[in-house]
């Protein structure tokens, strides 16, 4: 025996903007877009905040910035890199700095300028300079030199160093 | 069907209770170092409307994590100070909530490593400090290093560690 079955109501405006015409659908891309989401933004693409103002002017205090966790698959940090730096315990609170030394390189601070090897880097990011003083020294082989954009805080104030390659997590999208 | 079902049940309710029974008889050290350094974290942070009477008490209550002969060397800029004995430590502890008027201290990370023997461990771990009213906060590397005194694990050395200098 045929029986003529209701045709389904057709979903309301606000039902197809919600949850669209075909609801297995909308659940299959919502899952695949949180687990892409979770994948890009761990591992791939990570979110910081930025609290301090050692970088200043180039990254603002409360700024949101990307970590390329794959900027350095296929080659080493360059000079000029403002990299993510983990700390030894973990990666929840990390530096941000600007890579000026490379591996092998002496870097020292004249009046306030950077040498590399005894010669000055043209540093057209520095726009709070300052008048620091800083003995040459000696970049291991496997370390780089970084150090914040702002200058223009007192020397122990300011976090500098070398940390080793292990370390520098990623390139900060700017 | 029914009697094969409840006898899956009753394995699996079983299997549940003897890995939470080893879990309590037998805790994983790692575990209980972090929770008594969360526990730290907390003894260690004040408000600002502490009074004198609280303010001893909860200093006293830091005694527990430490042993009495621990040694905290903290590198300030320039020199390194260092503090021997706890009770050299509390009267440190005192000093620092005289001097600020509050003070939230943060562990975002800890690293643990027990010791083959499982009697001591260290810990290497990012200190966070926020002073209300203040716009940056202090972040400090610490390397710990614990002896499991009984059935306790109490902190015995205390050293700052720099990624940067």
């Amino acid at each position: 025996m045929a029986t003529n079955a209701e045709p389904a109501p057709s979903p309301t405006w606000w039902q197809r903007v919600l949850i669209g015409r075909n609801p297995k659908r909308t659940l299959v891309r919502i899952v695949v877009l949180v687990a892409v989401s979770l994948v890009l933004f761990k591992f791939v693409l990570q979110p910081i905040r930025v609290q301090g103002g050692s970088m200043l002017p180039t990254c603002r205090e409360g700024g949101i910035h990307f970590v390329n966790r794959l900027a350095y698959l296929f080659h080493e940090p360059r000079r000029g890199d403002v990299v993510a730096i983990r700390l030894l315990a973990g990666e929840h609170v990390m530096y941000m700095k600007r890579i000026v030394g490379l591996p092998g390189e002496t870097v020292a601070f004249r009046q306030g300028r950077l040498y590399i090897n005894g010669q000055p880097l043209n540093e057209p990011y520095v726009k709070l300079p300052g008048n620091w003083e800083h003995e040459p020294e000696q970049v291991g082989p496997d370390q780089y030199y970084v150090v914040g954009d702002n200058r223009e805080m007192p020397w122990h104030d300011h976090t500098k160093g070398r940390p080793t390659r292990d370390l520098i997590v990623g390139k900060i999208l700017l | 069907m029914k009697n094969w079902l409840f006898r899956v049940i009753l394995v699996a309710a079983l299997v549940a209770l003897g890995i939470w029974g080893w879990r309590v008889f037998f805790p994983n050290p790692e575990k209980i170092i972090r929770k008594r350094l969360g526990e730290l974290a907390k003894a260690a942070s004040f408000s600002p409307n502490e009074g004198d009477v609280a303010k001893f008490w909860n200093v006293s209550l830091l005694a527990d994590f430490f042993t009495p002969d621990v040694q905290v060397k903290l590198e300030v800029p320039g020199s390194w100070h260092t503090i021997s004995g706890r009770d050299e430590l509390l009267r440190a502890a005192v000093g620092v909530r005289s001097a600020v008027s509050s003070l939230t201290i943060e562990f975002p990370d800890i690293k643990v490593t027990v010791a083959p023997d499982r009697t001591s461990a260290v810990v290497n771990l990012t200190a966070k400090g926020k002073v209300p009213g203040e716009r940056d906060f202090y972040l400090q590397e610490l390397r710990m290093r614990l002896t499991k005194v009984k059935r306790d694990w109490l902190i015995h050395q205390v050293e700052t560690v720099k990624t940067l200098s």
